[in-house]
């Protein structure tokens, strides 16, 4: 086990140097010189000629590429250039409020979802059956930025059930108050596809040889169901969870813009609006390390639902 | 003994909805009865309804788009089980009517344990808790011959072998003592010693339980080894029914003649092998049997290939810097005379295969030689093999995979002629194409249409033509007839048998079917885990087998029906 | 070569497998009407495009939020309040109308000292009446008739209202556009985008699976380390710190990233059939005859997986129409000088807590009434293409 995530953290190696030279070539040789950007409107040669030493934009590639990998491995990757504040003060602050809000959504989304799929599935056919996907099929053809926006509107602003927006300093103030609202417009998103894709999974293993092993063991459907069918369909579930992660970021980084969230989302969007490098490069790099340590969490997860998969 | 049958089958008749206007008829009225304590087959090749008639006994039909007709009843102590609620059905299924199916590992559900899957059903059935049912499922493991069951009562179905894993969902069908055992081609994907070793087990339990079997086979041989009474059946009906005895020595229906005919024999080698159409034209039944073919070597035979010391070894990465290595051909030589037929028989893993494939350099040579006529294959550039690559052709085992679906028949044909510069141009060619279509029996239409609109015989026909356009000198029949119904079988290994005569071609007949390589073969090489055992003239072989592996699997083979 | 195949009497070609395809598509009733709105969508584009209908889309032709009219006639007394005390951006909205005498100077003026970013003084002009800007050291540009100026034209605004319509069928923005009209632009741009953009990755993927499946070894080695980065780096974020590098909008902008960053799926779904297909006993027979690779690769197996491409093509197609709306609602898409859907749901967003919803709904439904027939035509060539339907 110690030996397969050893292995797969080696294996790591690779990408993450793909990413890292990824995000260098687009901030240092697409992105053009920096120093204009953050000299602002008036800046001299002088003016622009320091902030190029102090970034170190003068230096050769290689050193430049060096000073980048050693601002990933030591975590300091300056200020940010429009507040000053110290980028991994930033990320070390936005990390919470995100969790708090992403967590419960794909926690509470992925058990709905999967229940409305086995109970959609059980009744495969039916009128029921077609009503639910025509709807879902009609719900994910909706922008969910308009989800955003009217949920924001009718929910918050016209009946105040939730507040419009705001954070606190309390975790259970921010989960339960301000997060309520966030989490259930993030829920309502996801769920349509997600029901749609689980319920072809579900179907898919339904119609395997061991379903029909266990009813010829006289099992009730139920159990079927919720025994054989659910524990295989689990493994594509998994997989698709893994590769939907980012989309979820996505809604989720527009979420936090909508509500204020202080979080990783909304400082991204922030960042780009004001050209602040050192903050988008810092957050890339680091969401990227996170997307692959979550791709081993789904191999160990995968080990756990699926015996044939061996971790050596 | 109580003498009114166990299950009685009344004109059971059940409709598939294949789109919205058409229906396919899978049965079309069937009755029989399963007496007590006895062993009934259902034989009849693919279409003919047998699977579809258990699956309604066990009420596991696709409800989707299947539909049982009203008139239709299936009797089981005193009951229609056509009748009987979903929840009656479950206390049935399993407890007094068990099932076992044709691939063991599709049918067990491959992430729980076996223990978990057997211990299921006993805590369903018999109310046993979970230690009891533990402890019963050990014993289960044990009688169906499961080695060292309290060890592997915790493996997944992936852990064991095939032959093991029929093993493990016999035990669960039997785990409650049923009265009726319905075993849908429980054999067929397995290897033929693993088996013999089914059959005996499930005859033995049968006496030792008194239950009775349902066994449903495409194989007469198979059904004739463990049956009392047989039941054929074509296109939804029952052509005959009778004891086994009956069957296999005064059959009187046609078809059960041909099925029992088509079948080539082990002791004698008839000059063609009869077909179905033989049979079911009225008019004389050509009678060939008489006439024996003549197989084997002669020393004076021109050698057009010879294969020396071919190893292939498959090199898996495993862990970081580790890797494994499987030596599926070890050290394998033998010669092809011209216009002769080498057969490669052996079981799965056996490597028969890979030989083919690495003969053909579809898969590399580990090291080794190959010389048709006396130029090595194997060392040549792929340029430098490019004019030798027509001469050796091969036919696959499945004809739905080996027809490109986008290309028509005339185009896949015609394709080779291309590449090689057979024929001047492309109305040259097609004149070709068309004839070959006639050679091997395809109507002129064929030209234009796709392999979906064919049949397996028929496909297969085609890839024969496709290589036959190359004119070749070598064809290896990969497991070629394996996949075809066994009355198609016969039509496809009488016209190799033609096109060998009329061509002169050296065939490499790979098979796991015994009769079929001894049948076709001139000399039989017997492969073991990727080593040759055994090299004999094809009767010699079978009349006087050296290798205990040979011995063994010549045993193994199911011989039909014999006075016990 | 032509006289071969009319030299063939008995020839007749059956219905190839996309013509069995095609058939089974317009048997199935959801399909044709799916594919039917699709269609209305894309001639509503090419219509736009080659500038037949809302070419004048720009045109204020009606006063400020002028309400819908398609439920009855809307209730506007209390217009004209409501239009003043709207916000400051209304009011330079009209250049043009009346000039400000000072506007170029300033803005010449602004441009030089504040060593901005190239500013045009036409592209300023009446702009920036409020933004005076600081200088440090206490310094400002000041334009001296700027609130006076302001009041101007807030006045004159009143009055060219006077002669525009006080309500249209769809409603109106804040300038006064036609919404029907703006919808209509709008669909040409996210259609465009989307359609665009999903052909630049089904061929980047397709193009790139088929070569890492059919050749494994160091080259799929090499494509499966580029796929890896691309898919550790969230698409949006992506997306985002392209747009952030890149710092210039344009419509062909935003295919090119979307495009460059989409392929993933593709080339994943595509890759695993070249895989599977690389071995079939039909790819081996080819090899047998003698194929080459390129041929066994594009004449012998693409042919069989093509219809992946297309089923990916139509759910990229949707997928980017949905990324485009919201990169450009985020204001990183297209250009301002274009509409389309997503710059359309960001003015909603304002418009919607002062009551004004109409924009938000003919952007929404709009959209919702194309993705639903365009994912219900994807589903319906996905069964029709099934290879285990045959």
């Amino acid at each position: 086990m110690s030996a397969f995530i050893l292995r797969r953290l080696w294996q790591m190696i690779p990408t993450m140097l793909g990413v890292v030279l990824l995000v260098f070539f687009l901030f240092n040789f697409v992105g053009g010189d920096p120093a204009y950007l953050l000299a602002g409107k008036i800046s001299n040669k002088e003016q622009i000629e320091n902030i190029r030493t102090q970034l170190g934009i003068n230096q050769p590639y290689y050193i430049q590429l060096w000073i980048f990998i050693k601002q990933i491995l030591t975590g300091d990757f300056g200020v940010s250039w429009a507040t000053n504040e110290p980028v991994s003060h930033i990320i070390a602050t936005r990390i919470g409020p995100s969790l708090t809000v992403l967590v419960p959504i794909l926690i509470i989304e992925t058990i709905v979802a999967v229940l409305i799929a086995l109970a959609v599935a059980y009744v495969r056919g039916s009128l029921t059956d077609r009503a639910i996907m025509v709807v879902c099929t009609m719900a994910m053809s909706v922008s969910l930025l308009v989800y955003i926006i009217v949920g924001q509107y009718v929910l918050a602003y016209k009946f105040s059930w939730f507040p419009v927006q705001g954070w606190g300093d309390s975790f259970a103030e921010n989960l339960f108050k301000y997060s309520a609202l966030p989490i259930l417009l993030g829920v309502a998103v996801g769920l349509a596809p997600n029901t749609r894709l689980y319920r072809t999974f579900i179907l898919d293993e339904i119609n395997q040889d061991y379903v029909r092993t266990a009813r010829a063991k006289g099992l009730s459907e139920h159990k079927v169901m919720l025994k054989h069918v659910l524990r295989n369909a689990l493994i594509p579930i998994i997989t698709n969870l893994m590769i939907y992660l980012p989309s979820l970021l996505i809604g989720h980084f527009l979420i936090e813009r909508f509500f204020s969230i202080p979080g990783i989302g909304r400082e991204v969007i922030l960042a780009v609006e004001r050209s602040d490098f050192p903050v988008i490069k810092a957050i890339t790099v680091y969401v990227a390390a996170a997307t692959m340590i979550s791709n081993l969490l789904a191999d160990l997860l995968y080990k756990a639902v699926d015996p044939r998969v061996k971790l050596k | 003994m109580n003498s009114t049958p166990l299950l009685s089958v009344r004109d059971l008749r059940v409709n598939f909805r294949m789109d919205k206007h058409t229906n396919f008829e899978a049965l079309k009225g069937v009755s029989f009865d399963i007496p007590r304590e006895q062993t009934v087959a259902l034989v009849g090749e693919s279409g003919s309804g047998k699977s579809v008639s258990s699956l309604a006994i066990m009420g596991l039909l696709p409800k989707e788009n299947a539909t049982v007709d009203p008139r239709s009843q299936v009797l089981y102590g005193g009951r229609d089980l056509l009748r009987l609620s979903g929840d009656e059905m479950r206390q049935l299924r399993g407890k007094e009517i068990s099932m076992i199916f044709q691939d063991p590992m599709s049918s067990l559900n491959p992430v729980l344990s076996i223990g978990n899957q057997l211990n299921e059903i006993l805590m369903l059935h018999m109310g046993l808790s979970a230690r009891q049912a533990q402890e019963r499922s050990i014993a289960l493991l044990e009688e169906v011959g499961l080695p060292e069951p309290s060890r592997r009562i915790n493996r997944y179905p992936f852990e064991l072998s095939g032959g093991q894993q029929q093993r493990v969902m016999i035990a669960m069908a039997m785990a409650c003592e049923p009265k009726l055992l319905i075993a849908d081609e429980p054999t067929t994907a397995l290897d033929v010693t693993i088996q013999k070793q089914i059959i005996e087990l499930v005859d033995a339990l049968r006496r030792k339980h008194g239950m009775a079997v349902l066994w449903i086979s495409h194989d007469l041989a198979v059904v004739g080894e463990i049956a009392d009474r047989v039941i054929v059946m074509r296109h939804g009906e029952i052509r005959e029914e009778g004891t086994t005895r009956q069957i296999f020595e005064s059959a009187k229906d046609r078809y059960t003649q041909a099925l029992i005919q088509c079948r080539p024999p082990l002791d004698h080698r008839p000059l063609r092998l009869a077909v179905i159409d033989d049979f079911m034209a009225d008019g004389t039944i050509m009678d060939s049997s008489k006439e024996e073919a003549v197989r084997g070597l002669s020393p004076n035979d021109e050698i057009v290939l010879e294969v020396k010391g071919l190893n292939k070894e498959f090199v898996s990465r495993e862990g970081l810097f580790g890797k494994r290595v499987l030596r599926a051909v070890k050290d394998v030589s033998f010669t092809l005379p011209r216009g002769k037929t080498v057969g490669l028989v052996g079981e799965s893993g056996s490597g028969k295969t890979t030989v083919g494939l690495t003969i053909m350099r579809l898969h590399e040579a580990s090291s080794g030689e190959v010389l048709f006529m006396g130029q090595d294959l194997l060392k040549m550039s792929k340029k430098e093999q490019m004019p030798f690559k027509r001469r050796i052709q091969i036919i696959f085992q499945n004809p739905y995979a080996s027809l490109n679906p986008r290309f028509v028949v005339g185009d896949i044909l015609m394709e080779p002629m291309r590449i090689h510069g057979i024929g001047a141009n492309d109305a040259e060619r097609e004149k070709l194409a068309r004839q070959l279509l006639e050679r091997v029996g395809m109507p002129a239409t064929s030209f234009g249409k796709y392999p979906h609109e064919f049949s397996g015989g028929q496909r297969q026909r085609v890839a024969v033509a496709r290589a036959l356009s190359m004119k070749p000198d070598v064809l290896i029949c990969d497991e070629s007839v394996s996949a075809l119904d066994v009355s198609v079988q016969a039509q496809v290994l009488n016209m190799l048998q033609d096109l060998q005569e009329e061509f002169q071609m050296s065939y490499i007949f790979i098979s796991h079917d015994l009769a079929v390589v001894k049948y076709i073969s001139d000399e039989v090489i017997v492969m073991n885990q990727g080593e040759v055992v055994e090299i004999a003239d094809s009767d010699e072989i079978y009349r006087n087998p050296q290798h205990a592996y040979t011995k063994k699997l010549l045993g193994s083979i199911p011989r039909g029906w014999h006075a016990h | 070569m032509n006289a071969a195949s009319n030299a063939s009497p008995v020839y007749q070609a059956s219905p190839g497998l996309w013509t069995l395809a095609w058939r089974r598509l317009i048997a199935d009733r959801v399909a044709m009407v799916s594919m039917a709105v699709v269609g209305a969508f894309l001639l509503l584009t090419l219509a736009s495009g080659t500038g037949l209908i809302a070419e004048n889309w720009n045109d204020e032709i009606a006063v400020g939020y002028a309400p819908p009219s398609i439920f009855g006639k809307p209730d506007i007394s209390g217009r004209t309040k409501m239009s003043k005390h709207d916000d400051g951006a209304a009011v330079n909205a009209y250049p043009g109308t009346v000039k400000d005498p000072l506007a170029e100077d300033i803005a010449e003026l602004k441009a030089t000292l504040g060593g901005g970013t190239s500013a045009s003084p036409s592209a300023n002009t009446a702009l920036d009446t409020k933004d005076d800007i600081d200088l440090g050291d206490g310094l400002k540009v000041v334009d001296p008739i700027g609130p006076e100026m302001a009041e101007i034209l807030a006045t004159t605004r009143m009055s060219t209202e006077q002669s525009r319509a006080e309500s249209l069928l769809f409603g109106a923005d804040k300038w006064g556009h036609d919404v029907i009209k703006k919808v209509i632009k709008g669909s040409e741009t996210s259609i465009f985008v989307g359609f665009a953009a999903a052909l630049v990755a089904t061929l980047i993927g397709t193009l790139l699976g088929a070569v890492s499946g059919y050749y494994g070894g160091w080259i799929d080695d090499l494509l499966n380390w580029f796929y890896s980065i691309f898919t550790a780096i969230p698409y949006l974020l992506l997306i985002l710190a392209i747009a952030a590098v890149l710092n210039q909008k344009g419509v062909m902008t935003i295919v090119l990233i979307l495009g460059l960053t989409g392929w993933t799926g593709i080339y994943r779904l595509v890759r695993a059939e070249y895989i599977k297909h690389s071995t079939r006993e039909y790819v081996q027979a080819a090899d047998a005859i003698g194929a080459s690779n390129a041929r066994r690769m594009f004449v012998h197996i693409f042919p069989n997986v093509s219809h992946i491409s297309l089923v990916q093509l139509s759910v990229h197609t949707v997928g980017f129409i949905k990324s485009e709306v919201i990169l450009s609602f985020l204001g990183f898409g297209v250009p301002v000088d274009k509409v389309s859907w997503g710059s359309m749901l960001g003015e909603a967003q304002n418009e919607l807590i002062l009551g004004y919803w109409w924009q938000l709904a003919a952007a929404t439904i709009a959209m919702a009434i194309l993705v639903t027939a365009f994912s219900m035509f994807t589903d319906a060539l996905r069964d029709a293409l099934d290879p285990k339907i045959k």
